[in-house]
């Protein structure tokens, strides 16, 4: 259940803002990180800036997301949505510059795999790299093992997400059953549908439980189909006497529609300068602690470095 | 299974059962009249492993296999030395290593292994050890006397009772001659006819005997258990404190689910709920699915947090 779960509890966050500022704070904590290791030769301009890590984030979601469809067997949408969950957690405190999404976002839904209870075998899921050799499909999964518990511990250890998937169902039946004023409740799983896929590429799932979102999703469906449905609101959900629910209900709805229709799709030309700025920081970044490459291994923490020396597969692999 | 015999004499319990077989310190077996006719000057060796031995260490076999009764031979003068106890050691582990210790050095000696180094062993022990021996050894034997004495104390008491019990016939027994000697007497003396004077003897020993049996029951009770604890001593059968504790009221769980009230699993079919949700199979019902459980859970899901969370 949603409402007693660690979800609700700890990965719900009161506005944009507030997520806003936590992924500033990592970028500025990894920065300081690298200047304060002294290294010489690093200028600010190095850095990736926040909108620009941003670009790249949203890259790297729309590569997990092509990923996960192109998966065989045939992924659940429950896997894909907990795998995006897992990636946008993990990047609320951790900087794109410090570990790769490359690496991480094939943790993430490795670990949904699992989380999710959709049994695939760990060479099932780098043979899904179908550009790879056996040989580099080898070294991918080495690396999502050494990742997979630095993503566990940054996850807090919070691993069951709730997806909106469920509660639109429930909605759903909930619809045929008590609000016989809907002709065709089935006609508006399509576009609902279609809404929370894209819900799920905004920060809609760290701002708004899991029901809001399915709900925003079939009225904002109803809406299209241009049919009312604030009587379901009013008489079935007895929100009728509660005005402030209501209004609040609106209010987040339309916060959610902006985020949807805000997003916008990452350029490829942005997306390649950055990828380059991206590649140069994990460069030097590992070059200079390249002793520390076995990371979790040796000083019983977690692997802090990505071992760029060791990767000679790029992005375009992967799908 | 073979009959036990002497190895030299070649006799065997079956045709001699009053043979009796004796072990020495080596472990090898000599029947009573061998050792009597090879020993006849207190000493000679094992006719089996030429150990030097003496008569006078022979001892009757117990077991049927002589390497026990060596080994209990062995251990006895072992544990002479290493007579140490529990609370000489800080820790259990140790107390256990040592009886390991000692363990090692019983079976070593038993089964002729490493013999020499073995003895040496516990020589070296048993000097640097002296003081801690002779104090065990002056402990086990006053806690041996302590043991004795209760068992005297115990014999003393048994032999008290048996006397006790023997008087008591005894004071019978004369009460019953003295009741005939009466009789006698009254029917020497008496005018009464004889017939009367023995209805009466009659019911004066009727009367005896109840008068005696009654004394035997009263007897009876003594004020000890066979387990030694006193009776009427009330063993605290009754003073278990009660504890006031205030009792465990229930109180339904109250969850806050942040949404619209969700229907009751029962009522989902009553409702309507289940005509809108694909019916579960047969086969899917086995495991104790209901159709009702996925639909239940969607709509819980669909209600929960639904409305603002915070705030």
């Amino acid at each position: 259940m949603f409402h007693n779960s660690s979800q609700r509890k700890y990965w719900i966050f009161k506005s944009e803002d507030e997520v806003e500022q936590m992924r500033f704070k990592a970028n500025q904590t990894f920065r300081h990180k690298i200047f304060g290791s002294g290294k010489p030769g690093l200028s600010e301009s190095i850095f990736l800036e926040r909108h620009e890590e941003d670009v790249l984030f949203r890259h790297y979601e729309r590569r997990l997301l092509d990923f996960c469809n192109a998966f065989k067997p045939v992924m659940p949408k429950s896997v894909v949505s907990t795998a995006i969950m897992f990636f946008r957690r993990f990047y609320l405190n951790n900087s794109i510059m410090e570990y790769h999404p490359r690496i991480i976002m094939l943790t993430c839904a490795y670990l949904a795999c699992k989380v999710d209870e959709f049994n695939v075998s760990s060479s099932q899921f780098v043979g899904n790299l179908q550009h790879e050799t056996p040989a580099g499909q080898e070294r991918v999964l080495d690396q999502i093992l050494e990742y997979e518990l630095l993503l566990i511990q940054q996850l807090n250890f919070h691993l069951v997400v709730h997806s909106p998937y469920r509660p639109l169902e429930g909605l759903l039946i909930d619809l045929k059953t008590r609000y016989p004023t809907l002709d065709n409740p089935e006609s508006l799983r399509k576009s609902a549908d279609d809404f929370l896929t894209q819900a799920a590429m905004t920060d809609a799932g760290l701002l708004f439980p899991p029901s809001q979102i399915a709900l925003t999703a079939i009225l904002n469906s109803a809406s299209r189909a241009s049919l009312n449905m604030e009587s379901y609101l009013t008489e079935c959900l007895g929100l009728k006497e509660d005005k402030e629910a209501l209004s609040k209900m609106y209010d987040s709805m339309r916060r959610m529609k902006t985020l949807v229709k805000k997003y916008e799709v990452p350029k490829p030309e942005e997306v390649n300068i950055y990828k380059q700025k991206l590649e140069r920081i994990h460069a030097e970044v590992a070059s200079s602690s390249s002793k520390r490459k076995r990371g979790y291994e040796e000083d019983g923490h977690v692997a802090k470095q990505p071992r760029l020396a060791e990767e000679d597969w790029t992005d375009e692999d992967l799908i | 299974m073979d009959d036990q015999g002497c190895p030299r004499c070649k006799t065997t319990k079956y045709r001699n059962p009053s043979l009796k077989l004796m072990v020495n310190v080596c472990g090898h077996t000599l029947c009573e009249n061998c050792v009597d006719m090879l020993f006849v000057r207190g000493s000679g060796n094992c006719v089996q492993c030429d150990t030097p031995l003496r008569k006078s260490n022979f001892r009757v076999q117990l077991f049927e296999d002589p390497t026990v009764d060596k080994e209990v031979e062995i251990r006895k003068k072992v544990l002479k030395i290493y007579n140490k106890r529990d609370f000489d050691f800080p820790s259990l582990r140790e107390y256990n290593d040592y009886l390991e210790q000692v363990e090692d050095i019983v079976y070593n000696l038993t089964h002729n292994i490493d013999v020499e180094n073995t003895k040496l062993k516990m020589e070296q022990y048993q000097r640097e050890n002296r003081d801690i021996i002779q104090r065990n050894k002056a402990k086990l034997t006053r806690e041996q006397e302590e043991l004795e004495e209760l068992l005297l104390l115990e014999q003393q008491g048994n032999e008290q009772r048996r006397l006790e019990v023997l008087q008591e016939e005894q004071r019978q027994l004369q009460a019953k001659r003295k009741n005939k000697q009466a009789l006698l007497d009254d029917l020497e003396q008496s005018q009464l006819p004889a017939t009367i004077l023995l209805a009466q003897h009659k019911v004066r020993a009727a009367q005896l005997e109840t008068q005696i049996e009654q004394q035997k029951q009263s007897v009876k009770p003594t004020s000890l258990f066979s387990t030694g604890i006193h009776m009427h001593q009330t063993v605290s059968l009754q003073p278990v404190p009660k504890i006031e504790e205030a009792l465990y009221h229930y109180k339904p769980l109250h969850v806050l689910t942040y949404g619209p009230p969700v229907p009751e699993l029962e009522q989902l079919g009553r409702l309507g709920y289940l005509n809108h949700v694909r019916a579960a199979a047969p086969q899917d019902t086995a495991g104790g699915y209901m159709t009702a459980l996925a639909c239940y859970r969607a709509i819980q899901d669909a209600f929960s947090g639904l409305f603002s969370l915070k705030g």
